[in-house]
């Protein structure tokens, strides 16, 4: 008996010992979980926001329903896409047509980690940073992850075994790779503007001005490459309904028809607070009384609300234009910019 | 057990299963008769080099190594194979199973030799240590002691796209436009 009793003290202290060395790695550990139900959750609100909104611009009431204001439909969607049955096509690549929709989820999420909302407060002793992981080129890894992102889309497209599957992944990998260089060009000028890869370096380079105002052209390239590269309305063209059916999900359904949706919206929430840390400031309040992290939301929160007025504003263009214009017109006005900045920083 | 001690252990056996997976994943590249999967181990094995670089602390060529090489390279890989169809390859060729044989014998010795060598060494240049890995550090040592191989190598890389653009493109009439 007393063999074991020590054994257990010693595991005991051993594990008090280990905690209290390692107070970092809890709180790191609480806000990962933290991050990634909130970010998830967020997806049925943006959701039933978007259908809000889009049937107030297209003069229409909007799911108004289920509870007040429809809120209930999201948490009806949920649980009705739950429920569906799964179907998989025999002719479909298994392995292959699970693991896309998880690819997609995965990435969308891990992009977030490094992306900070507000700024470091005190809390019992321990200074509490308001970011996943504070990365060096924490730039560069929100690119990086979105890039392998793509994936996903690709692979749903060639594993279903469906010619208008293959049609969007083929289109989705074209158009991300094409833009992916306009939003990394039109970031280079803001990391040359601040000299550091680190996004809360950047954040702090405008306390005293946003850099929306330092250079306009920039955020209007970056912003039109964001919503490209997220795939959303007027550069769907990865599930143009009119030509592809559904694009690269034609074949899914359910849940795993879901999770690309839940990618499409973390990713769009991620390309704001993108846009909000690099042009508009972060959660620099500029004056106004409230807290950094709700200055922070509100901008975050406008952005998508443009997101989706873009959405029920433009028609989807033709792809070949798509092509011309991200190639010919954005790739050279961000080359110019880029050319710009660089001389104006010289001098 | 001391806790420092603990961590170097996890340290290394984190480094250790990153590294097996990706011998791992290589012997995937060769061995799966499915472009489509060869592609994805070779995906799969470039980020866990990523994974060893951000291991030792090489942050920012960890970053562009999954940009430029996963995210780029490999996209268009799986482009081609989509575009292409990828089929399965049937084995049957007996000359393709020799070279096989030659090849697990060249990596046997390989293998001797590596270790007969010993081991191997950290390189120590004048990088100051709380610069080491970043981007920073990169850019002062490719700019100032290697900036004309650097710009030769730029040189060459636009001569090969250009080549390509010429290859591919101006070999035809363009199609007369569509009306708008």
């Amino acid at each position: 008996m007393d063999g074991i009793t020590e054994i257990l003290n010693e595991t005991w202290k051993f594990i008090v010992l280990f905690l209290n060395d390692n107070i970092p790695l809890i709180v790191g550990s609480v806000k990962a979980v933290v991050i990634a139900v909130a970010i998830m959750s967020v997806v049925p609100l943006l959701v039933w926001l978007e259908r809000r909104l889009m049937g107030r611009f297209q003069v229409r009431l909007g799911p108004n329903r289920v509870g007040p204001f429809g809120l209930g439909q999201p948490l009806a969607d949920t649980v009705k896409l739950l429920f569906k049955e799964s179907i998989v096509q025999s002719s479909a690549d298994k392995f292959l047509f699970h693991l896309a929709p998880a690819i997609v989820v995965f990435t969308a999420i891990v992009g977030f980690a490094v992306i900070p909302f507000g700024a470091p407060f005190e809390v019992f002793g321990q200074t509490i940073e308001m970011w996943g992981a504070n990365v060096n080129s924490g730039i560069l890894f929100v690119f990086a992850i979105s890039g392998m992102g793509i994936y996903g889309m690709v692979l749903a497209g060639l594993a279903s075994n469906n010619k208008y599957s293959l049609m969007g992944g083929l289109r989705s990998s074209a158009q991300m790779i094409s833009y992916e260089l306009t939003l990394g060009l039109s970031a280079l000028s803001i990391i040359v503007l601040t000299g550091s890869l680190n996004l809360v370096d950047m954040v702090k380079a405008q306390e005293t001005i946003p850099f929306i105002l330092v250079q306009p052209l920039a955020f209007l390239l970056f912003y039109i490459a964001g919503v490209a590269e997220t795939n959303r309305a007027p550069f769907d063209l990865p599930e143009a309904e009119q030509e592809l059916v559904a694009g690269f999900h034609t074949e899914y359904t359910g849940m795993k028809f879901a999770m690309f949706f839940m990618g499409e919206y973390i990713n769009m929430v991620t390309m704001s607070a993108l846009v909000t840390l690099l042009f508009l400031g972060g959660w620099n309040a500029y004056g106004l009384p409230v807290w950094p992290i709700v200055a922070f939301a509100l901008k975050v929160g406008f952005l998508l609300c443009v997101f989706i007025w873009l959405r029920s504003t433009f028609p989807r263009i033709r792809y070949d234009r798509l092509m011309t214009f991200g190639w010919k017109v954005l790739l050279p006005l961000c080359l110019l910019n880029l050319l710009i900045t660089g001389i104006w920083k010289v001098i | 057990m001391e806790i420092a001690t603990l961590f170097d252990f996890a340290l290394d056996t984190v480094i250790f299963v990153v590294g097996v997976t990706a011998v791992l994943a290589s012997l995937g590249v060769i061995l799966c008769s499915s472009p489509i999967y060869s592609a994805l181990y070779l995906i799969g094995h470039m980020i866990c080099l990523a994974l060893l670089f951000l291991l030792y602390n090489a942050e920012f060529l960890a970053v562009v190594q999954i940009i430029v090489y996963a995210g780029a390279v490999m996209i268009l890989f799986l482009f081609i194979i989509a575009l292409l169809g990828g089929k399965k390859e049937v084995q049957e060729n007996t000359f393709h199973r020799a070279m096989a044989f030659g090849f697990v014998f060249i990596l046997l010795g390989e293998l001797y030799l590596s270790a007969t060598v010993g081991p191997t060494q950290q390189i120590r240049g004048e990088i100051p240590a709380e610069l080491f890995g970043t981007a920073k550090a990169i850019g002062l040592e490719l700019f100032s002691k290697h900036i004309v191989a650097f710009e030769l190598a730029s040189g060459l890389l636009l001569v090969a796209a250009v080549g390509v653009i010429c290859l591919a493109k101006f070999s035809f009439v363009p199609l007369r436009r569509r009306a708008r």
